[in-house]
């Protein structure tokens, strides 16, 4: 064929089939997906119409009323704040301590700032805000508990008594009745160390308060008479010093349990108790199980003028171990 | 799944089943096999639809099952014509250059293509494809493009394959029936042609007969690209049919006794050795000679062959088809058929083998149409856009790393 020879027509190609099919011409199968396409196309277009029409309000909005856009939730003013606690803070501490503005907006409070202020009392261990709508924002505390108190100088003041909790943070305690802070044994022996506005925790703090929680659950009397607790030689021999108003001190080793330290002590005051003209001086209950070096300040026999040179020294030895439970 | 991620089906609409496989195609350059259903076909007689609503049903059921394998939906599907009605014709067109050096330009390329492929067909007659042989220049074999090469007659053919309107509408439609379009209309033979045949077999010269079970697609290469496309509308269904005439049993017991002990080449030599039909020994079971069996399978498969070298008449040299016969499709399993095929046509034959990456259930003969659609759809979306595209080097075979 030659350039010449002209083609009469063109010859049609499959292509030239319309693809186009009615939707009753379909198979149930077709239909659905002919369905599922037309709705998807709806969605999509729907979908990004509204989004067109949300970006122009917005835009709208931030041009004629930008002031709007900072107030993005139409939030009612603070009501009510609800104080929830295991401790003895109560809600007026809260309110004192959040400073809220007068007819502050739910929405516009930082609760992280609001939190962070609780927390900066050490008797705070956690704080939890929320909001709950329309009016009222909701503090959940746990409170620390305080085991032993101390008295110390912060800053340029006078000296003002603080609490120790298990967990060693000195703080200033509140809310707690007078008669409960004054139960409470005296912390010696320690060295604080400022930070910030408050001190860093204590070490050694958790051996105290097993020696006081077993003290308090077995032998409460004994715990009554404790007014001075001493770390003093903790750190270096493992002894935690006690100064009580029956005996002089009392030492505890913190190598062996409190459990049957306690026991002995309790028998040893029970059986020193039937003589009054000999008080005791001294009780190291941590030399052993076996041998409790015993000290009186009164020693039988000896002139009132003699006393203080010649200390009379007992052994008590040996303990039956039964005989201290039963005895406790 | 990248955005550019395209999602798409190869369907095969055989006599006997319907398989759809789909594959992601990422960027239009490679393919990951990623879901594959396969279903009986009902309403297909010869490869032509006959019961539009049976192959719905069967189609859409295969489509189904591949696209809840894939996890994905279709988005267009490359379907695979066969059919009786097909036809093919060459026609050749040729130009003089027209620049005065002599060299050859893109319109000079574009116009005699144009021509080549500018004949008309009788009415209810379409294109299924124009196959392209190579250019010739001054009667010289050029490359793919002749362009800036110098010469004076630049001549072109095209093979041109097409079929009745009605039956190909019919197949557009019963997948149009599932809502996804029809991306691309393929030849069976040239898919599985494609899938079984390395560049260098069609460059010396392959001769690819897929056997299904209605039709007979065969297509011949010879340097490099596909020189003729048939189809005879018989197949492995004929030797089914052939065996329940001749032995008077049902059509179910004949395909049984086909795959049990059909033969493309009668190996038996013993007229008394006999086979049972069931084996069961139950009521109904009977036996029958094995050289029955094997001289109707065999005369059966001969004359397939024999038809398909008519067909091909002097088109098919054996000097010019080095590389031999492969065979593929359901029935070319049956034993014997390379040798009968070398019988006939005169040169070596073999089964065809799938490449390495295809997965080990895909690897059967059934399944060279299918995969060769995704294949072949592939090359000529990579081919077709070249000129649209950003230059890049050498990609496509490198990048054709079909996975699953």
């Amino acid at each position: 064929m030659s350039r010449s020879a002209a083609p009469s027509s063109t010859a049609r190609s499959w292509r030239d089939i319309p693809q186009e099919i009615a939707p009753r011409a379909m198979s149930p199968v077709g239909r659905r997906r002919s369905t599922f396409r037309t709705v998807r196309t709806v969605a999509t277009v729907v979908g990004v119409a509204a989004v067109a029409a949300g970006a122009f309000e917005v835009w709208r909005t931030w041009r004629d009323t930008p002031q709007l856009l900072a107030t993005p939730v139409d939030s009612q003013p603070v009501r009510t704040i609800s104080v929830q606690t295991d401790g003895v803070l109560d809600r007026s501490w809260v309110e004192r301590v959040i400073e809220l503005p007068e007819g502050v907006g739910l929405m516009e409070l930082d609760l992280y700032a609001l939190r962070a202020r609780l927390m900066s009392s050490g008797q705070v261990a956690s704080a939890v805000l929320t909001r709950e709508f329309p009016d009222t924002l909701r503090v959940v505390l746990a409170e620390r508990s305080p085991i032993v108190r101390l008295k110390a100088q912060l800053g340029g003041g006078e000296p003002r008594e603080f609490l120790v909790a298990r967990d060693g943070t000195v703080f200033i305690g509140e809310g707690y009745p007078t008669e409960m802070t004054e139960s409470l044994p005296w912390l010696g022996g320690i060295r604080l160390v400022r930070e910030g506005t408050g001190f860093l925790p204590l070490t050694g703090i958790d051996r105290v308060s097993d020696l006081l929680a077993t003290a308090l659950a077995h032998a409460p009397r004994q715990y009554a008479t404790w007014r001075i607790i001493s770390l003093n030689r903790l750190p270096t021999d493992g002894e935690i010093v006690v100064q009580s108003s029956e005996v002089g001190e009392i030492v505890f080793g913190t190598r062996e349990d409190f459990y049957p330290q306690i026991a002995r002590l309790d028998l040893i005051l029970e059986q020193t108790a039937a003589r009054p003209d000999q008080p005791l001086e001294r009780v190291n209950l941590a030399v052993g199980p076996s041998q409790v070096p015993v000290s009186f300040a009164n020693p039988r026999g000896l002139a009132a003028g003699e006393q203080s040179d010649a200390r009379a020294q007992s052994l008590f030895t040996p303990f039956n171990r039964s005989a201290q439970k039963r005895e406790l | 799944m990248s955005s550019k991620s395209r999602f798409i089906g190869a369907v095969e609409i055989g006599t006997s089943k319907v398989a759809v496989l789909i594959g992601e195609m990422v960027q239009g350059i490679s393919v990951h096999l990623i879901g594959f259903g396969e279903c009986q076909s009902h309403g297909v007689v010869k490869g032509t639809i006959t019961d539009f609503k049976a192959a719905s049903d069967a189609a859409h059921s295969a489509l189904l099952a591949a696209e809840h394998s894939a996890g994905v939906k279709t988005d267009e599907v490359y379907l695979a014509q066969t059919g009786g009605h097909l036809e093919g014709f060459y026609n050749q067109a040729s130009v003089s250059v027209s620049a005065a050096d002599n060299m050859v330009s893109q319109l000079d390329i574009d116009t005699v293509c144009r021509l080549a492929k500018a004949k008309a067909l009788p009415e209810g007659r379409m294109v299924v494809h124009h196959i392209r042989r190579p250019f010739q220049l001054d009667g010289r074999l050029v490359g793919s493009n002749p362009e800036h090469l110098v010469g004076q007659r630049l001549d072109v053919g095209y093979w041109t394959v097409h079929g009745n309107e009605g039956k190909i509408a019919d197949n557009i439609h019963v997948v149009r029936g599932f809502n996804v379009r029809v991306g691309d209309l393929i030849l069976s033979s040239l898919a599985s042609g494609t899938m079984l045949t390395s560049p260098q077999d069609r460059q010396h010269g392959a001769l690819v007969i897929d056997i299904g079970a209605g039709t007979t697609d065969f297509v011949l290469y010879r340097d490099g690209a596909p020189y003729m496309t048939g189809v005879v509308p018989v197949g492995g269904s004929h030797l089914t049919n052939d065996l329940a005439l001749g032995l008077r049993v049902t059509e179910g017991q004949a395909e049984k006794l086909k795959l049990r002990h059909g033969r493309a080449m009668i190996a038996t030599r013993d007229k008394s050795d006999k086979v049972w039909l069931n084996g069961d020994f139950a009521i109904g079971d009977r036996q029958f000679p094995r050289l029955a069996i094997e001289t109707i399978t065999s005369a059966r498969v001969w004359e397939i062959f024999e038809v398909v070298k008519k067909k091909l008449g002097p088109a098919f040299a054996p000097e010019r088809c080095a590389a031999g016969i492969v065979l593929t499709g359901g029935t070319a399993a049956l034993p014997g058929m390379t040798e009968a095929a070398s019988k006939v046509f005169g040169i070596q034959a073999h089964l065809g083998e799938m490449p390495g990456w295809v997965d080990e259930k895909l690897r059967d003969l059934g399944h060279s149409t299918v995969l060769g659609l995704l294949h072949y759809g592939l090359q000529t979306r990579a081919a077709q856009p070249q000129a649209r595209r950003p230059r890049s080097k050498g990609f496509i075979k490198k990048l054709f790393a079909v996975g699953t």
